[in-house]
Order: structure tokens, then C-alpha cells, then sequence
């Protein structure tokens, strides 16, 4: 607010005081010329009239000659004034009308919109930095969950196609520099609300900045950082960033899983991608990647995370790159780009199994792909994605596996602010034998009929689970069981993959486990379909009806009979 | 040299001299005090008002409030005079010593304004 008036009174200094002189120089020569009254005398106005007749006149409002007809060189002045006047009153109304176009005044008054609205945020929200096409990814995932998200970037044009998207949670934007420590205060991280900064700008020195300045102003603050450079990964972990995303290293990782453990692969494949799926060849989720010989073309930051991770003897890679000496490729790598017959057929595709088209060029990355095939029908393709809008081209390619950087780094994000217990999950299914692995892939599959589940939380606590507590405070036994399915309501189930109890994780919890205050239960269903304990979270009628078998059509009787119970328990 | 502070000072000083010009006589004697005084002292002291507007300094803000009461008792003052020689030729003395009294107190805060001018020169200086 007080920029705004402190700017408006500044802008008006100039016409004001044109204003005020113009009107004094009227006034003043009102009183001094000279006129005649009605009965022939020489009179003269007082400042009373003066004023009074400049008033009207110089608005323009035209009362007439008060009090007395005016001599001619009384006319002769207020023709002068009456030009003067109006040109001032043109001056200052232009004035006004310029300032409402002025990038200053109109970037000051969306500042303080946007402080406004931040202010009346009554909810959590996440601070993300840069609108790019991972941004969007994010805030398009948020805004599905019902999670408020505040965006700034430098480019406002960028934030301008924000208004097409239809948001169920309508986004704040604030356009400025994130490095600006102010506009970090300003957009909340001190707010009771916020839930934490995610910054996923193009520049990995950008985001260092932001993780800086966000740990500095507010320590206890999470901060997820992308970041695609080792170097500054490294200097953003030192000083306690919370999660760092490499999109190459993340992809690299899922890569070498799809060889050695398909099943889990697809397992992690269902549960991170929840948003958007990735585009992947259906025949590999089940078979996994072959092993033997891949080539890898280009050997840059994501080559290099490939070949990183196929290091474990099943995989022998054979580098292209268009300058191995410099990129630092190990020896017997192939020079060229790949997109050339002889460099492959040199690099041995027609014994290849896998080939990886790692180059930051989408062009050539296509090129590299349909020769590929060309040469050898068989191989899995692997096509690495610089730019969104070209994913719809390596997909007509029959690429088998696109990695789109952009989406890697939103999945992970989304999984890491939203679904807490699926990340642990992840981390232990590593010690899944391969058997329950796929009895749990099975059993997904009855439940979803071979589409993407979607993980769901239950915690047991009086905002999380009113009636579930309730019950359980009755020293009614509720388990595991009894809360992920019920043959009275079918098409509810929901498989329980993960308790958290006390800080100890149980995975694949047995289901005759009884639940407590304090759990938190991961469960995983079909998608669009309301699960069993989302139904009994907050219904203890429901529960009742179920586990009491207090089943009568009267909902008094029921009622009645509820009542009974809790007062022989009591 | 700034031309704006040369600007600003000379309106201020000019506000306190015109004012004091408008003062100086007996106090409800109307021969000495000339209502044309009176209304240039009053359009100097609304061009000193407006020239402070939107300024964020402590001292734009001090200088800005007592010339905001340097206009409101000029102000008083004028339509005291205004009102007293309605239909009349000339200004009677109680009306004059009204007129000339409202003056003196806003010779009081233009002084001020002239005051703070001369502290915030003098801290510029260190």
C-alpha cells in the first residue's frame, strides 16, 4: 500500500504545484485589474470573488461574470486563464493516466497484491522457484493434491501461460529475480503455513543460490534442489539440503534396476510416476533390459550417469562420442555422433542389445534412434528428451524408453513432498525377495486390472482417522485387515504395503496386526476409486456395522444398540 | 550543487519570510497587514507541501507535517478574512487580530520547517 501512495504522491509533485501556481497567478490577477460596478465606479475583486470566480472557471463550469460584468481587459485575463488552466488540468490528468501504464507502478502493484495474498494463505503451501517445463510439471502434480503452490521466475512471459492452465488450486505468481533474498521473504518462507522451497530453475547455480538463501533465512526450512552438476550437488549438500534431485543420476539408477530387477523397477515405475507415466515399452517392464553389449552415443552428463550405473559385469558399453578425448570417455570408444550407419556398425550394433541416445540434441537423438533400428530390428531404444514438445516425435520413433529430464525431476519432487511413507517404501522393497515382489506386482494387478495404482495414507490420529481412534479407544481391536478390505464392500480394497509405527518401518505388514494411535498405513488401490479405510477414517457407523455386527435396517435401532455397547464398555 | 535542494529551501524560506512580512505590525491594525501577503504566503506554503509529497526520509516526513500546519492555519486564516469582509467594505479589528494571530502560529511551524532544514544541511555536512 504505501509504495503505491508514495509513488502516486511522488508522480504528482510536478502537475499539483502547476496546479496551485496556475490557480494563484488566476486568483491574484483577478484582484489587481481593475473593473467598474454597476453604477459606473471603479471597483476592484476581493480574493473572496477571485477565488470563487477562478474555481468555476477553471473547471470549466462557466457561471458567468460574478458579481459584476467584467471590463474588456478583465476578459483579456481570463481568456489567458482560461487556456492556462485547462492545459494544467490536461497535464495532470495525463499524469495520472500515465502512471497507471508505468512498469514501475504496475510491478508495485502486483508486488503487493502478491504479499496480500500470501498474507491470506490459511493453508500449506510450497514455495517453487522457475516455471520451466518441470515447474509446471510440479505445480500441475500440487494442484492435484490440493496443495497450494507460489511461483516466481524471472520471465513474466513465461508465467503468462500459467493462466491457460485450468488449476484446481489457482497458483500465485509473483514474477522477479528468486535470487533476490527479498522476494523470498516476500513470498512466504517465513510463513506459518509453508511447507518448503522447491528450486527447479534451468541454472544448477541458480538453485544453489536459492538453497543458500533459503537455509540462511529460515534453517529448519526443506529445501529440494535439482541439480544436474555434481560440483554444486556437493556444495548444496553441505550445507543441509534437505533432497537433490540429478535427473541423469535418477534415471541412470532405474536403468540399471530395469536390468537386474525388473519387478521392482516396475514396482518403483508405478509408485513415483503417479502424475505422469513415462513412456515405456510394456513388453520391457515385464522382461526387463537385456544385458550383453550397449552402446551409449554421447558421452555427456546423462551418458556418463548410464554407464556409471551398468558397471556390475552384465553390461559391457561401448561409448560413441563426437570427442571422447575431450568428454573424458574411457578408451576404445567410438568417435563420431551416431547418427551415421559406419559409426554404429563400428560400434558393433548389429550384436547390440540396448542403445542409448544420450546427446543434449533431440534432432540427432531421433537420427540416432531410427538408424539404430534400421540397422538391427531387435535393439531396445533408449532416447534421452532436451525438449518437452519433441517427446510426441520419439514416441512416433517407437523409442522403447524416453527419459524426459523434466519429469524425472517432477516425480521425484511430488514423491518427496506428498507421499512420505511411498519413499520409504522404496527404500526398503530393496530387501523385497523376488518372490513376494511378485506376488505383490500380482496382486496389484487383480486389484487395478493392469493399470497404475495410486498410493494412499491413512494416519491413525484424531485429525487423520476420528472414528478409527474412537474405536480403538473402546479397546476394540481394528487390524491391518480389517481396514484394507471387507467382502460387504467390494471394489474398496486397498493393499497395505507399509506401517510406520514409532519411527520403525514394517513392510508388507501382517495383516492381522492391530492398529494404534500414531500409525501411519501406506496403502496402494486402484485409481479414482474411494479405498475402504478412506470410507471408515471418519464413519464410526461404518465401523460399527462391519466389526460389531450391529447390522439392524432402523439407523435408531442401531443407534440404540451402538450405545448399549460403548456404555457396557465404559 | 542540487538544483532540487536549492529549489526546495527557497521555497521554504520564502513561505517563512512572506509569513513573517504578513505578521510583522500591530496586532489587529489593518493597514499593516495586506491580504496580498497573506495569499502568497499561502500558495508558497501549498507548493512547499506538495514538493515533500511521497518523500520516505525522516526529515521529508517531519517537514512535510508542519507544513501540512503551516496550510491549515493560513487556510483558517484566509476564510476568517473571507468571511469577516462579506458585504462589507473592509476587516474589523477583532477579525484582524483573528486573522493575524492564526498567522503567527503558523509562523511558529514554518520556523520549524526552516529549523529542520538547517539540522539535516548540517548533518550532510559530517
Amino acid at each position: 500500500m504505501s509504495d503505491i501512495f508514495f509513488l502516486v504522491l511522488r508522480r504528482l509533485r510536478t502537475p499539483l504545484i502547476l496546479l496551485i501556481s496556475v490557480y494563484a497567478v488566476a486568483t491574484l490577477g483577478m484582484t489587481l485589474i481593475p473593473g467598474v460596478d454597476p453604477n459606473g465606479e471603479p471597483w476592484r475583486m476581493g480574493f473572496f470573488h477571485a477565488f470563487y470566480f477562478v474555481s468555476f472557471m477553471g473547471t470549466t463550469i462557466g457561471f458567468g461574470e460574478l458579481p459584476y460584468p467584467f471590463t474588456d481587459l478583465q476578459r483579456a485575463w481570463v481568456l489567458v486563464c482560461i487556456y492556462t488552466s485547462v492545459v494544467a488540468w490536461l497535464y495532470g490528468i495525463g499524469t495520472v493516466l500515465r502512471l497507471t501504464q508505468d512498469e514501475t507502478f504496475i510491478s508495485a502493484v502486483a508486488q503487493r497484491a502478491f504479499k496480500l495474498s500470501i498474507k491470506r494463505i490459511d493453508r500449506p503451501f510450497h514455495i517453487i522457484c522457475g516455471y520451466g517445463e518441470t515447474g509446471q510439471l510440479i505445480v500441475r502434480g500440487l494442484s492435484e493434491l490440493g496443495i497450494q503452490a507460489i511461483i516466481i521466475d524471472l520471465h513474466s512471459e513465461r508465467l503468462h501461460s500459467l493462466k491457460l492452465e485450468e488449476l484446481s488450486v489457482p497458483a500465485i505468481v509473483l514474477g522477479g529475480d528468486i535470487t533476490d533474498p527479498d522476494n523470498l521473504l516476500a513470498a512466504g518462507i517465513n510463513h506459518p503455513c509453508c511447507r518448503g522451497v522447491i528450486a527447479v530453475t534451468q541454472d544448477d547455480h541458480t538453485n544453489l543460490q536459492i538453497a543458500v538463501a533459503s537455509k540462511l533465512v529460515n534453517p529448519d526450512m526443506p529445501v529440494i534442489c535439482r541439480s544436474e552438476i555434481q560440483d554444486e550437488a556437493d556444495n548444496m549438500a553441505s550445507f543441509g539440503t534437505d533432497s537433490i534431485i540429478n535427473p541423469y543420476l535418477v534415471f541412470g539408477r532405474r536403468l540399471s534396476l530395469l536390468t537386474t530387477n525388473p519387478e521392482l523397477h516396475r514396482i518403483h515405475n508405478w509408485f513415483i510416476n503417479q502424475h505422469t507415466a513415462e513412456h515405456i515399452n510394456e513388453r520391457i517392464t515385464h522382461e526387463g533390459l537385456p544385458g550383453g553389449d550397449w552402446i551409449i552415443c554421447g558421452y555427456g552428463r546423462f551418458g556418463k550417469a548410464v554407464e556409471h550405473y551398468s558397471d556390475d559385469g552384465h553390461i559391457s558399453v561401448t561409448i560413441v562420442d563426437i570427442d571422447p578425448e575431450a568428454s573424458g570417455a574411457p578408451k576404445g570408444s567410438i568417435v563420431g555422433r551416431g547418427t551415421e550407419a559406419d559409426t554404429l556398425i563400428e560400434a558393433g550394433i548389429k550384436s547390440a542389445s540396448v542403445i542409448v541416445a544420450a546427446s543434449d540434441d533431440d534432432a540427432n537423438n531421433l537420427s540416432i534412434l531410427i538408424t539404430a533400428k534400421q540397422l538391427n530390428n531387435d535393439i531396445v531404444t533408449i532416447g534421452r528428451v532436451s525438449q518437452e514438445t519433441n517427446n510426441i516425435l520419439f514416441m512416433h520413433a517407437k523409442c522403447d524408453y524416453i527419459m524426459r529430464r523434466s519429469q524425472v525431476v517432477a516425480n521425484e519432487v511430488l514423491t518427496i513432498i506428498s507421499r512420505p511413507l511411498v519413499t520409504k517404501f522404496l527404500q526398503y522393497s530393496y530387501s523385497l525377495s523376488p518372490s513376494a515382489t511378485n506376488d505383490l506386482i500380482t496382486e496389484i494387478c487383480r486389484l487395478t486390472n493392469d493399470n497404475d495404482p495410486v498410493t494412499w495414507r491413512l494416519v491413525i490420529d484424531s485429525k487423520g482417522a476420528p472414528a478409527i481412534l474412537q474405536f480403538i479407544d473402546n479397546q476394540q481391536a481394528l487390524t491391518v485387515e480389517q481396514v484394507s478390505s471387507n467382502s460387504k464392500l467390494p471394489g474398496t480394497e486397498g493393499i497395505p504395503l507399509l506401517l510406520l509405527r514409532g519411527g520403525m518401518s514394517h513392510l508388507l505388514p501382517d495383516p492381522d496386526m492391530p492398529l494404534k494411535l500414531g500409525d501411519e498405513l501406506l496403502f496402494c488401490g486402484r485409481r479414482n476409486q474411494t479405498l475402504l479405510a478412506q470410507k471408515l477414517r471418519d464413519n464410526i457407523e461404518l465401523i460399527d456395522s462391519l466389526y460389531n455386527q450391529n447390522r439392524h435396517h432402523i439407523p435408531l435401532l442401531r443407534w440404540l444398540k451402538r450405545r448399549k455397547k460403548l456404555k457396557s464398555v465404559d | 550543487m542540487n538544483l532540487e535542494k536549492v529549489i526546495f529551501a527557497f521555497f521554504i524560506i520564502l513561505a517563512l519570510s512572506l509569513n513573517f512580512s504578513f505578521f510583522i505590525g500591530e496586532l489587529s491594525e489593518a493597514s499593516h497587514h495586506h491580504v496580498n501577503e497573506l495569499f502568497a504566503a499561502l500558495i508558497v506554503s501549498l507548493i512547499c507541501t506538495v514538493m515533500k509529497f511521497g518523500d520516505r526520509t525522516h526529515f521529508g516526513s517531519t517537514v512535510l507535517a508542519s507544513s501540512l500546519v503551516v496550510d491549515l492555519l493560513l487556510i483558517a486564516a484566509a476564510i476568517t478574512w473571507g468571511v469577516s469582509t462579506v458585504n462589507h467594505g473592509s476587516i474589523t479589528p477583532t477579525a484582524m487580530a483573528t486573522v493575524t494571530s492564526l498567522a503567527g502560529g503558523a509562523l511558529i511551524a514554518n520556523l520549524l520547517s526552516v529549523v529542520l532544514l538547517i539540522i539535516e544541511t548540517g548533518q550532510i555536512r559530517k
